[in-house]
């Protein structure tokens, strides 16, 4: 048995020694597999990750050790242990997740049980099967960055295997897997733009690749939604301007529609109502266009500025407009969607309703917030018109002690009541809340609209952010002759934000992205928006052009290179003859190749060549000299001529081959060896 | 043991057998550097570069499905990588140039050695590449090497003499799976180079005819009697006069030789060997088989020999030359007809 000590005297001795060859590789394929095996610890169960660790770590220690590898009886109840485990985890053994656990348990025991130079590709290929599932999880430029070092580590392995007898350092053999990947990339590049794109799913999608606990905007709310939302950095949605880019406070994104209010949560309204045909808005500005691109948020609906004026094209998801302008696809929103929409900013939106159809937003729930009724009353009594009634209202908000907090303190029953007259306290939850319980008890058709206020516009590549934290709920109420009109109250409380969170390095944008902080004085934090401005760009680029690289954005790619209308059957021929241009690269250096030599040489090939050709090859052992007197000899059958000719050929081609640097090389030698080579007939 | 050939490999070994023959039924012994230009090289997916493209598919199918755009672009790359290899696996073997070496003579029953030289005017290293004669078929015997930008390799390969008389070189099979091992890129070679194969030296021969005169120690088999030590190997010694106990005392593996037993004494006269004074029940080839030892035996003990066979005839003498020459008469005799 072997100490400690010597265990680890034998570990340093085997440092020091160069190792075995096979060691090295396998320890080189362990690693490879480890770094596939790295983006998925961040959805996999725990154990299995530990599972796979372990049994890494075993075939780690047997390679180290050069111990034998573990005999089949004891690896099949592992084995069947791990599969019972993903069975229990997943409750069956179908399904993206659980086929995930099975490649990954299914990989590292393969590699305890790896005999054969062919157990080699099976370990590559599942290795390369591991890597696409990991895109179920994520297709970030971080996940395509580990697939590309995981890429060369695999490579570097499979070239360290076919090595016979020198066997280059691994630094040279990292170089070779690099370089086959560089010489790849841009056949990778012209098939991905190039390559027919198929729709899929071909056979579905199973269930658990929908999406869920994705963050956005929620069909209700209630005290807290939107203040969660405000934390989050994440991007809602990107927009690109056709040309002009709105201002800040007209950069209201329409959402979701509110009318129900049952004391303390607002939700949408009921779908049972009876619906029109027609929604009758006037436009009176300019119409506005740019593209939406969505990021997926698991429900179904669509943003655009208030208020859109038509409904936007989807690719395979029919896109509809509620009463209220809401608009929704009709499945939910699992991938990445991008949309074309039309929008106004200045418009009369329903101005000739029906008062009959309004009272659906004139409805309170019986016995809330008595204190805030009363004071409706009050402020009715007092008011001539419903603008003046609003007017006071705001007025009220902006002088009354209201102040703006993503802290507020909880409320009770009466939650209106409480926020009105005690805590003063909130964020446009509260306000638009509060604001539209208000006008329905003075008889003005009100309704809570969230969506998103503002965005920023990058200015490394002119696209504008929506985030999470610009996530934002006003009001709208009816007037008469002019329909609904927006309201913000909460931008009478804080037209700046006026508490922020100051424990955050990162500059906070002012409520709503009316202002953003100015950061001018802090170097760091400048760098640090700018920063996040460029890896922002990234991410959008990335996704424009990688991820949403769609049927219809391949057509558009070939409208943009100057072929229109291309069919499936132009494409195929496109294909067709790209690939073979794509061979034709591989294949033409090859036989363009000219024999990179030196001049003199290439003229003494030619003349060994002729040589040849009368039936007198040069030995291999044979010097010039040595030939010389072979080919001039009696017994030669060439003529006394071209005796003479390639005597003085080989003389002075030894002369300047071998002669004294710089004594024989007298110029036009080149051109003396080539008149004798045509004389040598 | 040779393994029973799946019927894939049968299928394969076939179609592979009549496109060499198609390929190569009028090129000849090619004298001189051979240039392996891009026509003479062939490349074809092996058995893992046909999973490979089967991997592929599958990984394109489960990207469309699951509408993994990266997916997408991971499988293009590989593909792209394949692409690649295929122009490097070509590129490890094509422009190389060849040249038959040095080919030692042989006796029948030996391996014939050729000295092959792959001269790599590139200036790339090359890399794993495999080398065996066709004829031989047995690829576990196949040598492998790498060359060296702007450098030549030496590599011997071997086949066995079965019959004397001069051994073209079999046609040589080059081939590589360097850098991936997803292609295997090949080429033939017929190397001009061959052997003098001697005839094979009879293995329990009588003793040398010496003339039962002048003897002045009695009737003891002359050569045989005293243990004079040992000696190198040389090619044709009896494997019975091996001095075991010696050679195992110095491993051959770290250099050492095979060593014979030496003997000396008896008379050192002059002998003639003769074909005409041969018994006449022996066929021809068991009569220079055993004039072949009877060459080897004389020259160990450095008994002079006179040599007769047919019209060449050489006085008795001793040394590699007359070794040689009677040898090579062996060899040949009777072959050009």
């Amino acid at each position: 048995m072997k100490t400690p000590t010597a265990i680890f005297r034998s570990i340093a001795a085997g440092t020091s020694r160069p190792m075995s060859r096979e060691k090295a590789d396998t320890l080189l394929l362990l690693g490879a597999c480890a770094l596939v095996l790295l983006p998925h610890a961040s959805h996999l169960p725990a154990w299995i990750m530990a599972c796979c660790a372990l049994l890494l770590g075993w075939r780690g220690w047997v390679t180290f050790r050069g111990n034998r590898m573990p005999p089949r009886w004891l690896l099949l109840p592992v084995a069947m242990l791990a599969m019972a485990g993903v069975y229990w985890t997943h409750k069956t053994f179908f399904g993206r997740d659980a086929g995930v656990a099975m490649l990954t348990l299914l990989l590292t025991l393969k590699l305890l049980e790896m005999h054969a130079k062919r157990d080699l590709f099976v370990v590559l290929f599942l290795n390369f099967f591991l890597i696409l599932s990991s895109f179920f999880y994520s297709q970030s430029i971080g996940t395509a960055l580990i697939t590309v070092t995981a890429v060369i580590a695999l490579l570097t392995t499979q070239v360290s295997f076919q090595y016979t007898g020198v066997v280059p350092p691994l630094r040279k053999r990292l170089r070779v897997g690099a370089t086959i990947l560089g010489l790849a990339a841009p056949l990778t590049l012209v098939l991905f733009l190039l390559f027919p794109r198929i729709e899929g799913p071909l056979w579905g999608m199973p269930g658990d690749a929908q999406g869920s606990g994705r963050t956005g905007l929620s069909e209700s709310m209630a005290p807290g939604n939107i203040s969660k939302l405000v934390n989050s950095d994440d991007v809602a949605f990107r927009v690109k301007f056709a040309d002009t880019v709105p201002e800040k406070v007209q950069l209201y994104w329409r959402g979701i529609v509110l009318s129900d209010f049952d004391g303390r949560t607002w939700t949408a309204l009921k779908q049972s109502l009876p619906r029109r045909s027609t929604i009758h808005v006037d436009f009176l500005d300019q119409p506005l266009h740019y593209q939406v691109t969505l990021e997926p948020h698991g429900r179904r609906w669509l943003f655009a500025l208030d208020v859109p004026r038509q409904l936007p094209q989807l690719e395979g998801n029919a896109a509809n407009a509620s009463q209220e302008l809401q608009l929704s696809a009709s499945t939910a929103i699992t991938d990445r969607l991008r949309y074309d929409a039309v929008s106004h900013r200045n418009y009369r939106l329903q101005p000739n309703e029906a008062p009959a159809s309004l009272q659906q937003w004139l409805a309170l729930p019986t016995g809330f917030n008595p204190r805030t009724l009363d004071y409706a009353g009050r402020l009715s009594r007092n008011a001539q018109t419903n603008v003046d009634l609003i007017d006071a209202v705001l007025k009220d908000f902006r002088e009354q002690n209201f102040r703006y907090t993503l802290e507020p303190p909880t409320l009770g029953r009466h939650a209106v009541d409480e926020f009105l007259f005690d805590t003063r306290a909130g964020f446009c939850e509260h306000y638009s809340g509060a604001f539209v319980v208000l006008m329905r008890a003075v008889g003005i058709p009100a309704r809570v609209v969230t969506g998103y206020q503002g965005g920023e516009v990058n200015p490394a590549d002119g696209y504008m952010t929506v985030r999470q934290s610009d996530a934002h709920a006003w009001a709208e109420v009816w007037l008469k002759g002019r329909g609904w009109v927006r309201i913000d109250p909460t931008a009478a409380v804080a037209p700046s934000r006026v508490e922020q969170n100051l424990g955050s390095v990162i500059p906070r944008r002012v409520f709503g992205g009316l202002l953003t902080l100015d950061g001018s004085g802090n170097l760091l934090v400048q760098k640090w928006m700018s920063l996040r401005q460029n890896l922002d760009a990234m991410t959008n680029a990335w996704n424009q052009w990688v991820l949403n690289y769609t049927p219809q954005k391949q057509k558009r790619f070939f409208e943009s290179i100057g072929f229109p209308d291309v069919d499936w059957r132009t494409m195929i021929s496109v294909m067709v003859a790209f690939g073979i241009a794509a061979v034709a690269v591989v294949v033409l250096p090859l036989i363009l190749q000219q024999q990179k030599r030196d001049p003199v040489d290439a003229i003494y090939q030619k003349f060994c060549k002729r040589m040849a050709r009368k039936g007198l090859p040069r030995e291999i052992h044979e010097g010039p000299r040595a030939y010389a007197t072979r080919l001039t000899e009696n017994a030669s059958p060439l003529l006394p001529e071209t005796k003479a000719a390639l005597a003085r050929f080989l003389e002075l081609y030894e002369t300047v081959r071998y002669g004294a640097p710089g004594s024989n090389m007298r110029p036009g030698h080149l051109s003396t060896l080539k008149s004798l080579l045509a004389e040598c007939r | 043991m040779i393994k029973p050939l799946s019927l894939y490999a049968r299928f394969e070994h076939s179609i592979r057998g009549h496109l060499s023959k198609w390929l190569y039924r009028r090129r000849g012994a090619e004298p001189g550097e051979v240039f392996l230009h891009q026509r003479r090289v062939f490349i074809v997916p092996t058995h893992p570069g046909i999973l490979f493209c089967v991997m592929l598919l599958t990984l394109f199918i489960g990207s469309i499905n699951y509408n993994l755009s990266l997916g997408f672009g991971f499988t293009f790359l590989l593909a792209g990588c394949a692409l690649i290899d295929m122009h490097l696996t070509f590129r490890n073997l094509a422009h190389l140039h060849l040249v038959a070496g040095r080919a030692s003579s042989v006796f029948a029953g030996e391996e014939a050695q050729f000295e092959l030289h792959l001269i790599n005017r590139r200036r790339y290293d090359r890399y794993a590449l495999w080398l065996d004669f066709v004829a031989n078929d047995r690829p576990d015997l196949a040598q492998a090497a790498d060359v060296a930008a702007n450098a030549t390799r030496h590599v011997l390969l071997s086949t066995p003499a079965q019959q004397r008389g001069w051994l073209q070189a079999p046609r040589v099979r080059l081939q590589t799976r360097f850098p991936l091992g997803l292609l295997r890129a090949w080429s033939y070679w017929q190397p001009d180079a061959r052997v003098l194969v001697y005839p094979r030296p009879e293995e329990n021969p009588p003793e040398l005819p010496l003339a039962p005169t002048e003897q002045n120690d009695g009737q003891g088999a002359a050569g045989y009697d005293d243990f004079a030590g040992i000696r190198g190997y040389q090619a044709g010694d009896s494997l019975k006069r091996l001095a075991w106990r010696q050679i195992a005392r110095v491993d051959v593996d770290y250099g050492g030789t095979l060593v014979t037993k030496h003997f000396e004494g008896g008379a050192a006269a002059e002998i003639a060997i003769d074909l005409t004074l041969l018994p006449h029940s022996l066929d021809i080839e068991e009569k220079l088989s055993r004039m072949t030892r009877w060459v080897i035996e004389a020259e160990a003990r450095g008994v002079a020999y006179a040599f007769r066979l047919d019209e060449i005839s050489y006085a008795a003498a001793l040394g590699p030359a007359h070794r040689e020459a009677c040898l090579t008469a062996l060899a040949l005799y009777r072959m050009d007809a």
